[in-house]
């Protein structure tokens, strides 16, 4: 069954200083700035595809190719510019992470505030607080500020956050190398378990990553596909370029 | 429109900790935690009974407590306007990578206000009885006075969010422009009295002018609220519609805009 599908997906970004204005070309420009005055570049152009039920997509391709804005877009943060996506069940995004802390709480309010967010009831929370707090494995720093953690402890509960709260559809941006090498470990045994189980997109820079978790490779160059299908086949030629 | 309010409502969950985290993250590593909620308003008071009351002369006995009750109102009005300026830019991380509706972000600010105005009763009502104030059965219109506010000020919030958003100097040109109408409220002054006749139609006109007159008449006064309350009604509706629309036509381009 098929539960994503783009076509003809097209997002742009206006460039640099020109995203947000100041009150001079606010008032020149007028509220209608239209993407060809302000210089616009295309993120992500012509993009189709389709992701079927329990499949593992993987996601290459060279930094600012257009990724994570093609995660994005699936998972409904972007509004596509051009061409449609739609998604079939519920999505749930884990982009590099950490970023939704309230630093001046302790880790378990935060918890609940980024469980909460990600559309959790407060009772699913509750449920898997234990699986989280043991799944991030600071100790005592789960009751004191997050500002006081260091990066490492930081991606750690963020990630084990994200892991534990599971829906059909799971978007994964390049958090596999977050922490030390046992936490890494641990990662890779969550994914190994939600491999089938639900349907995964994985963007990431590490081929090793890709090849033993993706049934179906898709590569991006100055977001447009240029290969997607069999992993070894994609990984090879992406590779040799 | 009826469908975002509706989003809204499903999520109110989610209000409701943003609203508490908020308020606890305030008052965290403060010496005087939660006590500054009483403070700050009276801190406040203070400055303007040395300006008005003592280098002045003016504003009579009731003074301190009318101008409570318009300051109570007033923190509440330009805190949720100017934190909401960059309550969607100042949370670019959690905007970017998960999908909820934006709304809750000014919204929480609005309402993390109001938990402080009802903090702040608690200080007016000793102020009350020591300055003599007329308890009334008119009294009971506080509710319905705070939320004609509420409406007015989640739409004005709204609006600030999206264009705070778009055009960095916003937070600047508001802080202005909320310092000028401090000033053409009657907060620190009465209407009557002191506004020249001729200006008294335009007077009115600001929304804050009945508002805050009608908080001072059933609070401290005895009297009902202001004959003029007409006004904020009309546009406590007006802005509240024009928020959420356009809040609703901005709110996903916002999250590229930051």
């Amino acid at each position: 069954m098929e539960v994503i599908r783009a076509t003809d997906l097209g997002i742009w970004f206006k460039l640099g200083k020109r995203k947000r204005t100041s009150v001079r070309s606010f008032v020149v420009g007028g509220f209608k700035r239209s993407p060809k005055e302000s210089g616009e570049f295309w993120a992500l152009r012509h993009v189709n595809l389709t992701v079927n039920a329990g499949d593992t997509l993987g996601i290459i391709g060279r930094n600012g190719s257009g990724k994570s804005t093609l995660l994005r877009a699936i998972g409904g943060i972007y509004p596509p510019d051009e061409g449609d996506v739609t998604v079939r069940g519920s999505v749930t995004t884990q982009f590099a992470l950490g970023t939704g802390f309230q630093s001046e709480l302790p880790g378990v309010d935060n918890i609940y505030l980024n469980g909460i967010l990600m559309g959790l009831s407060k009772r699913e929370i509750d449920g898997m607080l234990d699986d989280i707090i043991e799944f991030a494995d600071i100790g005592e720093f789960i009751d004191i500020p997050v500002k006081t953690y260091s990066t490492g402890m930081h991606s750690r509960l963020g990630f084990a956050i994200a892991v534990n709260v599971h829906k059909d559809i799971v978007l994964i941006d390049e958090i596999m190398g977050v922490g030390d090498a046992r936490f890494r470990k641990k990662c890779e045994e969550k994914m190994e378990r939600l491999i089938g189980e639900r349907t995964i997109i994985l963007v990431s820079h590490d081929m090793n990553t890709i090849r033993r978790f993706a049934n179906k490779v898709l590569w991006l160059d100055k977001g447009q596909i240029v290969a997607q299908g069999e992993p070894e086949e994609v990984i090879q030629r992406y590779l040799e370029t | 429109m009826f469908e975002q309010c509706k989003n809204i409502w499903q999520r109110r969950e989610l209000l409701f900790y943003l609203v508490t985290s908020d308020l606890k993250a305030q008052n965290r590593n403060k010496l005087l935690g939660f006590l500054w909620n009483f403070l700050d308003p009276l801190l406040l008071m203070a400055t303007y009974i040395v300006l008005v009351a003592v280098i002045f002369d003016r504003g009579g006995p009731q003074f301190p407590v009318l101008l409570f009750c318009a300051i109570l109102a007033w923190r509440w009005f330009t805190s949720s306007l100017s934190r909401s300026v960059t309550s969607v830019s100042s949370k670019v991380g959690v905007v970017q990578t998960t999908r909820f509706p934006l709304a809750v972000l000014p919204l929480a600010i609005v309402t993390s206000g109001l938990v402080d105005y009802f903090a702040g009763l608690i200080i007016l009502l000793p102020l009350l009885f020591a300055f003599d104030a007329t308890f009334s059965l008119h009294m009971l219109w506080l509710p319905l006075l705070l939320l004609v506010q509420l409406v007015g000020t989640i739409g004005a919030a709204l609006i600030c969010a999206v264009i705070g958003t778009y055009l960095t100097d916003w937070g600047n040109i508001l802080q202005f422009g909320l310092r000028l109408w401090f000033f053409l409220s009657p907060i620190l002054y009465s209407v009557e009295g002191t506004v020249p006749k001729r200006y008294e139609t335009v007077f009115w006109l600001n929304p804050f002018a009945a508002l805050m007159e009608s908080y001072k008449n059933i609070l401290v006064r005895g009297m009902p609220p202001s004959e003029y309350m007409v006004i904020p009604v009309g546009m406590a509706i007006i802005v509240f519609v024009i928020g959420v629309w356009y809040f609703g036509r901005e709110e996903r381009k916002l999250v590229k805009a930051i």
